[in-house]
């Protein structure tokens, strides 16, 4: 177009008209405005009364005590509490950012729920508690009416034995059906071994803090394991001073360069899944030069020796099988370390004084393996760390009461009888109280899924579990869904039911026995703050649930709330007598006191023993001097056994079933005769054409990313490095060797794909990685939750395929088979 | 070597234990929930991630198995000398105090011309891109009174957590005391710190631990040949981590043999075994 005077005239014209019309001048005026301005919306926090308000952690099974700063209504930060015996003042960095996650609206449910939108879209409409409990009741009713109580499911991630995992399974009870199962925990591989080897009950009780060698066989001790805050308490104490005077030393064995690793005295990487292997190679070391404490093994012990049966049959023993399998050489061709360095960890082992061998697989999230606890243990059986000051303790478990017994009507006694869907505490899995892998295929093998109504309990095992998203598709399948997670999860945005509790700083609840604790602990949190939502605890829920059910169910619950519940299991623990309900930092609870010196108890009735657990969080009895070594084994032979008599007598019940062949190959076991009771080493099963997915895929945890079912306060991915996350892409640590041969750059885009899926990830080079090895950090790849949490990164359970651990038949997640695809 | 605020009566500063140090990240969780931090949606772009107290991550760079990593936790390190952020201030929203040494920072005076962040060798000072964080999500009833959110288009840093010093000085004041105690002050994140691996007090008064961690041999202090004198110290036996201090030519360091030490108290040579 020609420049015409007429033209010029109406561009110009036109131009301003336009810009009148357009929004940008006045949003660049306002704009301006406002930088050069105190702008009106920076927040005045208000402030007023400034209190602090005790109480304990409730996030994760550790139960650190916490001090929640408070100005009138509003908590503002959380700290650590100097008088609770757990932590001595420190916690861990997801305990730290907690008011995110009371505080975050949009990472929770505000009130009862019913599901208006697609499964998993996250869409609900808010309904009344009534309308809720009549909608799961009534549910439950019909199910229970038409005699078919065993369709109901639950999936508790409340840990063992606390008062709300107790009132869900007698509520299961209650309806009528056995389907009551639990996510996987190292709690379960080690109540599982002290069953079997020492026939005690109580929780692992690892006596780290009077220890001088801490050998430490995966236990992520500065990833998380235990109660953190106790764990790096004991860290800081030992390294406390001139290190040259140091008493005690660490030793990490794991495959990677983890933090524990690598702040370690001494560092072992054994190939993933051949700890146990090695643990027998340092058994052989300490049996070939003698130098076990002979006294336990010949007073304390059995199955050490080679033995006769009182039918004449000759038997292997535990020296026999470690001589004759086990040797460095051997060992050294299994696990990938240098003999020389088994010799040397076993001559650390011997020479301390009061060693311990902890087992453990990252933090406590995830189960282990059977046999390898059973190696490990051998260990401290070897040196007689068990039962002494610094090894492992064999307290008694804490002495809550019993709730009274629970009457079961005709319905539900005939659900109960059914078998359970994951096959737990069957012949084939004599031992294991609970299989939700087994449960996940039950409900994946068949067109119609056998539970018609799951209900799911502080878990989010669509996220958590190592089942390749097996658990994903059975949700799909499940025709109803009820949640009571306060938060907005995975498995929860597939529910049709939202039944919320309140967040851990709204409620009362208990924590009993912090993994790995040396001495029986029993903490109760209070409600920091009043409920901020229309939400519930969920014991108060279970109780009234039961009595919406019908009159049969609601009988077995009379408690009018929560709270009673818990002081009519808390009377067992003023029964029992010598337990303290405050903390006085200069006697740290782990300090083993002299018979008759340690503090006496400062409450005379129940009523002031439980007013003191509520103002203070804690009943606690402090480490007592050994116990007597009589009636302290409850096994068969009232021994420490090298050689489970328990494992022969399953083994054998069920051979005399099928065929004992049979029976090992169901059992998982590739051994036979007496290797089968005794700690020993079995390549898991490959489950994949190892030429085609030439390396092993390894999820790895980190104490600055929570991993478990409660959501990741925001600020931690504040910690999180730019080489484990990026944008929306999360890290590989693969070892540049490896990396090399796949020709990969640091930050290049990689598939990592598994016989059970497939992940886009970026790699980064690490020489803390074990070639051959591609580690993936568990935590990230939230598919639900809000901005801060959600599409960051992938979760490597969605790759998992996990074979079974031998007898007990828990995930083997450890050994996924993977090949990388350079993207 | 030149004294530096030495006219001061307090002179507080930190003492970080790298061997303790466990690399969990509670500290900066600690310090963000203290201080009002922003949180973003994306947190992974490290330059505008505020974050006052901050974890590197350094590596021995050796090959596997000998590979290990670290930490080094870093404050704004609060230099005694100088402070260079406090030099190049047009708008003297920063200064050093010499009562306490507290290098501060004034929110309402910055500018926000950024050269304070250009001028800081540690990297320890944050532009305020965004607002405090998302709005409409309820966040804001988590936030203390006791620091003031800052505005978008300001600097910010690490303040040795000012408004605990504040608070112990007015519960002294409220209980008729003239002066405070070691421990009554600390930062929120030596209080946080699980394993104990943060040092806090006054370097001015022999009597406060603080004062004696420094003077051991393998105390260092990161980029200490630029003479700004940070008031935060590190301390580790491992060799490879002093090294790390500074930016070393080849052959330049020299590992620290404190002879009595050496002929006296080690039995095993510093750091761990090598297997």
């Amino acid at each position: 177009m020609k420049i015409t005077r007429r033209n010029f005239i109406a561009a110009v014209v036109g131009g301003v008209a336009g810009i009148q019309a357009t929004p940008l001048p006045w949003k660049f005026t306002d704009d301006v405005a406002i930088w050069t301005q105190n702008w009106p919306w920076v927040p005045v926090p208000a402030t007023g009364e400034f209190t602090d308000v005790s109480s304990v952690c409730n996030l994760c099974p550790g139960g650190c005590g916490i001090a929640v700063r408070k100005v009138d209504e509003r908590a503002i930060k959380i700290e650590g509490r100097t008088d609770y015996p757990v932590n001595p003042g420190g916690i861990c960095p997801v305990g730290m950012g907690g008011l995110q996650l009371l505080y975050d609206e949009s990472l929770r449910f505000t009130g009862p729920m019913k599901r208006v939108g697609l499964r998993g879209a996250g869409q609900f409409k808010e309904i009344s508690w009534g309308e809720a409990f009549d909608i799961v009741a009534g549910r439950i009713s019909n199910l229970r009416k038409k005699g078919t109580p065993e369709a109901i499911a639950a999936v508790d991630g409340n840990p063992e034995g606390t008062t709300v995992s107790v009132l869900i399974k007698r509520l299961m009870r209650a309806m009528g059906s056995p389907n009551y199962v639990r996510p996987p925990s190292i709690n379960d591989t080690y109540r599982m071994g002290n069953l079997l080897m020492q026939g005690t009950l109580a929780p692992m009780a690892y006596d780290l803090e009077n220890s001088d060698y801490v050998l430490s066989f995966g236990a992520g001790l500065l990833e998380g394991w235990g109660a953190p805050g106790r764990v790096m308490n004991a860290w800081g104490m030992w390294h406390d001073g001139n290190p040259a005077k140091r008493k005690t030393r660490i030793v990490q064995v794991e495959s990677r360069a983890s933090n524990t690793a690598s702040k370690a005295d001494m560092w072992v990487a054994p190939r993933p899944g051949t700890d146990g292997a090695l643990a027998l190679g340092i058994a052989h070391v300490i049996i070939k030069s003698g130098q076990y404490d002979s006294r336990f093994i010949a007073d304390h012990s059995f199955g050490f020796e080679d033995w006769r049966s009182l039918e004449g049959v000759n038997h292997t023993g535990f020296k026999t099988l470690v001589l004759e399998k086990y040797s460095p050489e051997q060992v050294a061709e299994i696990t990938g370390v240098n003999p020389k360095t088994i010799v040397s960890l076993a001559k650390g082992f011997v020479s301390a004084k009061t060693p311990v061998a902890v087992y453990g697989k990252g933090k406590d999230n995830l189960n282990g393996s059977l046999y390898e606890f059973m190696a490990v243990q051998n260990l401290n059986a070897l040196k007689g760390s068990i039962n002494r000051s610094g090894g492992v303790l064999l307290p008694d478990p804490i002495p809550l009461s019993d709730l009274p017994l629970l009457e079961v009507d005709a319905i539900a006694s005939k659900g109960l009888k059914t078998p359970r869907l994951d096959q737990a505490g069957t012949m084939r899995y004599p031992f294991t109280d609970s299989l939700i892998n087994n449960f996940t295929d039950a409900i994946n093998r068949d067109s119609k899924s056998p539970v018609d109504t799951l209900l799911v309990f502080s878990a989010n095992p669509f996220f958590t579990l190592p089942d390749g998203g097996g658990f994903k598709k059975a949700l799909e399948k499940i025709p109803f869904i009820v949640s009571f997670s306060p938060y907005r999860d995975e498995t929860a945005n597939m529910a049709d039911l939202i039944l919320p509790d309140s967040t851990y700083l709204e409620k009362v609840d208990d924590i009993v026995w912090p993994t790995g604790l040396q001495y029986p602990l029993y903490g109760l949190s209070k409600p920091v703050v009043e409920p901020l939502y229309n939400t519930k605890n969920s014991g108060d829920t279970v109780i009234e649930l039961s009595r919406a059910i019908d009159d049969s169910v609601g009988s077995g619950f009379p408690w009018e709330n929560f709270e009673e519940v818990l002081q009519t299991r808390a009377k067992g623990l003023f029964d029992a007598g010598g337990g303290l309900v405050s903390y006085d930092p200069d006697a740290p609870a782990w300090q083993r006191q002299t018979a008759g010196n340690g503090p006496k108890p400062e409450y005379e009735s129940f009523d002031e023993m439980w007013e003191g657990i509520q103002s203070e969080g804690m009943w606690y009895r402090p480490v007592s001097s050994p116990r007597s070594w009589k009636g302290l084994f409850n096994t068969p032979s009232g021994k420490f056994e090298f050689s489970s008599k328990l494992i022969a007598q399953a083994i054998e019940n069920y051979s005399n079933k099928i065929s004992k062949k049979a029976a090992l190959k169901n059992m998982g076991l590739a051994a036979t005769e007496d290797e089968v009771c005794m700690a020993h080493y079995e390549a898991p099963k490959a489950g994949a054409d190892l030429s085609a997915y030439p390396l092993k895929m390894l999820p790895y945890e980190m104490i600055n990313l929570a991993s478990g079912w409660i959501p990741s306060p925001p600020f931690l991915y504040k910690t999180i490095f730019e080489n484990q996350l990026l944008k929306d892409k999360s890290f590989a640590a693969i070892n540049p060797k490896t990396a090399a041969k796949y020709h990969l750059e640091e930050g290049e885009l990689v598939a990592v794909k598994s016989p059970a899926g497939e992940v886009q990830v970026r790699v980064n080079l690490s020489e803390g990685a074990m070639p051959g090895i591609v580690y993936l950090p568990l935590g990230f790849g939230h598919t639900a939750y809000d901005e801060f949490l959600k599409g960051k990164g992938v979760n490597p359970n969605n790759i998992v395929q996990a074979g079974q651990d031998p007898i007990s038949g828990y995930p083997v997640w450890w050994n996924t088979p993977v090949k990388l695809i350079k993207v | 070597m030149k004294k530096a605020n030495d006219h001061g009566k307090f002179k507080y500063g930190m003492v970080i234990d790298i061997d303790k140090c466990t690399g969990c990240g509670t500290c900066m969780v600690a310090c963000a929930a203290e201080n009002n931090v922003a949180v973003r949606a994306d947190q992974s772009d490290k330059e505008r991630t505020i974050t006052w107290m901050r974890l590197y991550k350094i590596s021995n760079g050796k090959e596997f198995p000998k590979a290990e990593v670290s930490y080094f936790p870093r404050p704004c390190m609060h230099c005694d000398h100088h402070p260079p952020c406090v030099s190049v201030c047009v708008a003297t929203a920063t200064k050093l105090d010499f009562n306490t040494g507290i290098v501060s920072q004034i929110y309402t005076r910055c500018i926000g011309c950024r050269y304070c962040q250009a001028a800081c060798p540690y990297g320890a000072r944050y532009f305020n891109w965004w607002d405090v964080f998302p709005q409409d999500k309820g966040m804001d009833r988590y936030l203390t009174p006791e620091v003031s959110p800052r505005m978008r288009g300001v600097v910010e840093k690490c303040t040795f957590c000012h408004q605990r010093l504040m608070r112990a000085k007015t519960l002294a004041y409220a209980e008729d005391r003239r002066e405070i105690e070691e421990g009554e002050y600390v930062t929120a994140c030596a209080e946080a710190c699980p394993a104990q691996a943060i040092t806090f007090g006054d370097l001015n008064n022999p009597e406060h631990e603080v004062s004696k961690l420094i003077k051991h041999p393998f105390t260092f202090r990161l980029l200490e040949r630029i003479g700004t004198e940070p008031k935060v110290y590190y301390h580790s036996n491992r060799d490879w981590i002093r090294k790390l201090g500074d930016n070393f030519l080849p052959g330049e360091y020299t590992p620290v043999v404190n002879k009595s030490w050496a002929e006296e108290e080690w039995s095993t040579k510093p750091g761990r075994d090598e297997f």
